[in-house]
């Protein structure tokens, strides 16, 4: 009579459980269609992605030539040609903050006060105005993150140009382009989730052995079942890189 | 999987975190609230509101049970023996308890989130994210320590929390939530995220009270320790040993002992298998003057 009862509810179990996770993922695929139909229907939302996912122009107060500061110099022509200035003189927080920082006007007044040839040009002369009338350059941010974003530019800084020895421009240049040909600087990537992921999955691989199939899906690791991961190595574990939500959003 | 698999090895089943394959490694963030120090001043719980950008509702809210305190003081008194059908809240005797998020090992919450908005870190917190949040709430409504608190007006614009000027004294680490999200206590995951970057940095692991959450800072008495229960160093492990309270217990074995331990530590609503994270130390007095 027991075995009889236990059987039938054993019964009853397993089709909840099968329910259970229907209802699951069906909510999920139902939430996500109103999601993004919500998103879609509201266009009224501040964009942050614009079609080509490389967000708004940005107009600056000043036309800042890149290409003039970080360009290569042209042997043949000093004058046309740039002075191959490190990203990190003016953007100097990067290596040792979240943030890469805005250069203040003293940095930009530093060298100019000095450099004669130029003091005559329409930019430099905006420039001085603002230095004697004590007014900051209102920069316009360019590479604005959501606000529910935690980026460290530090955290790459020392793994790319100090422990790797990369060039500061290539290294920088993985996520801000080829700056050095630009005037005002524009977005190059999508700096999107999927973005990130697709550097961070091929960097930090988490593996198992037995083929377990939870390979380059570092981020997803910590939703895997206990039996789904059954095989993972220690290594695996401490896995560097983003394998939680916490680390990049805030 | 037959019933007796199921009861047997519930708590496999159950326990998400940690497992055998998945240790803790390095860290553990867990804590310890010594109930006998505590005297109910709220500090700690202003000092959340200031860390983490939390709004204050104000009373007509309040009454309405919007408030969002991450961190809240519960009253507790002692049945009134001499005074039956006295008062609810009489003005002496009151015990303290600060509740806020108790970062469950197996955590009810997580299970229920329709869109995987909350889920389990690899060091043991709870998070919450608030961009994927949808606002079901049906994670508070599984929470037996009610903790999750729901924002259900635009503060920050709608009701000017932090009208011009006052928005400059945000914290630019935690997100200021929006309408239609779920929020709660994060341990202060931005502290702990600054303290292991700049761990990382020098090539080491987290010391032992380089992290301080904002209740714990602001505690006068220190009552609240807070520390990685990993380390056999930090003050946090050494408190649970002390106290023989082990996180991945339902039963505590110093419990079954007969005659009982004189033992103060405890975790809130143990029996209900959620493992949490935070371990309260009982009050030794027995009432209040």
């Amino acid at each position: 009579m027991l075995g009889c009862l236990l059987t039938w509810v054993d019964c009853l179990l397993g089709e909840l459980l099968t329910m259970y996770r229907f209802i699951r993922f069906s909510t999920l695929l139902v939430g996500l269609f109103v999601a993004i139909s919500g998103f879609a229907a509201d266009s009224t939302v501040a964009t942050l992605t614009t079609p080509d996912d490389l967000g708004p122009e940005v107009k600056q107060p000043i036309e800042f030539p890149h290409d003039r500061h970080a360009g290569n110099h042209n042997p043949s022509d000093p004058t046309k040609g740039g002075m191959e200035i490190d990203c990190q003189y003016c953007h100097t927080y990067a290596r040792r903050s979240a943030v890469a920082g805005i250069p203040p006007l003293q940095k930009c007044i530093g060298c100019h006060n000095s450099i004669e040839s130029v003091k005559d040009k329409p930019r430099i002369k905006q420039l001085f105005e603002a230095w004697e009338a004590k007014k900051p350059i209102e920069w316009k941010k360019v590479h604005d993150l959501p606000d529910f974003v935690r980026f460290n530019h530090e955290r790459h800084i020392k793994r790319f140009v100090e422990q790797q020895k990369r060039p500061t421009q290539e290294a920088c240049g993985y996520c801000h382009g080829d700056v050095k040909n630009m005037t005002v600087a524009r977005r190059q990537k999508s700096l999107s989730m999927g973005w990130c992921a697709s550097c961070h999955e091929k960097a930090h691989a988490v593996t198992a052995p037995g083929g377990t199939p939870i390979g380059k899906q570092a981020y997803w690791y910590t939703f895997q079942k206990p039996a789904a991961a059954a095989g993972a190595t220690p290594d695996a574990i401490k896995a560097q890189g983003p394998n939680d939500c916490w680390q990049c959003h805030k | 999987m037959s019933v007796t698999n199921l009861l047997e090895n519930w708590s496999q089943f159950r326990h998400f975190h940690p497992v055998d394959d998945k240790p803790h490694d390095p860290y553990k963030w867990a804590m310890s609230i010594d109930l006998d120090t505590c005297t109910g001043c709220n500090a700690c719980s202003v000092a959340c509101f200031a860390e983490n950008n939390i709004p204050v509702v104000g009373k007509d809210k309040f009454e309405h049970g919007q408030q969002m305190h991450w961190m809240r003081i519960e009253r507790y008194w002692d049945e009134d023996v001499s005074n039956p059908g006295g008062r609810d809240f009489p003005d002496q005797g009151a015990q303290f308890l600060p509740m806020m998020c108790q970062q469950c090992e197996a955590a009810p919450c997580e299970t229920v989130c329709p869109v995987a908005a909350t889920n389990h870190t690899p060091d043991g917190l709870n998070s919450q994210i608030y961009n994927r949040c949808i606002g079901s709430r049906y994670c508070s409504a599984n929470c037996p320590f009610k903790v999750r608190y729901f924002n259900w007006y635009d503060y920050p614009t709608d009701d000017s929390v932090w009208p011009a000027e006052m928005n400059q004294q945000l914290n630019p680490d935690v997100s200021v939530r929006s309408k239609g999200v779920m929020e709660k206590c994060t341990f202060c995951v931005q502290r702990i995220s600054a303290a292991k970057i700049t761990a990382k940095n020098e090539g080491r692991l987290v010391h032992d009270g380089e992290i301080q959450t904002a209740c714990q800072q602001a505690c006068p008495t220190n009552a609240i320790t807070f520390g990685n229960l990993v380390d056999t160093e930090a003050r946090v492990h050494k408190q649970w040993e002390a106290q023989r309270v082990e996180i991945d217990k339902d039963k505590q074995e110093k419990d079954e002992e007969k005659g009982g331990t004189d033992l103060r530590g405890y975790r809130i609503l143990e029996e209900l298998r959620a493992y949490p994270s935070v371990m309260y130390l009982e009050r030794v007095r027995e009432s209040a003057v």
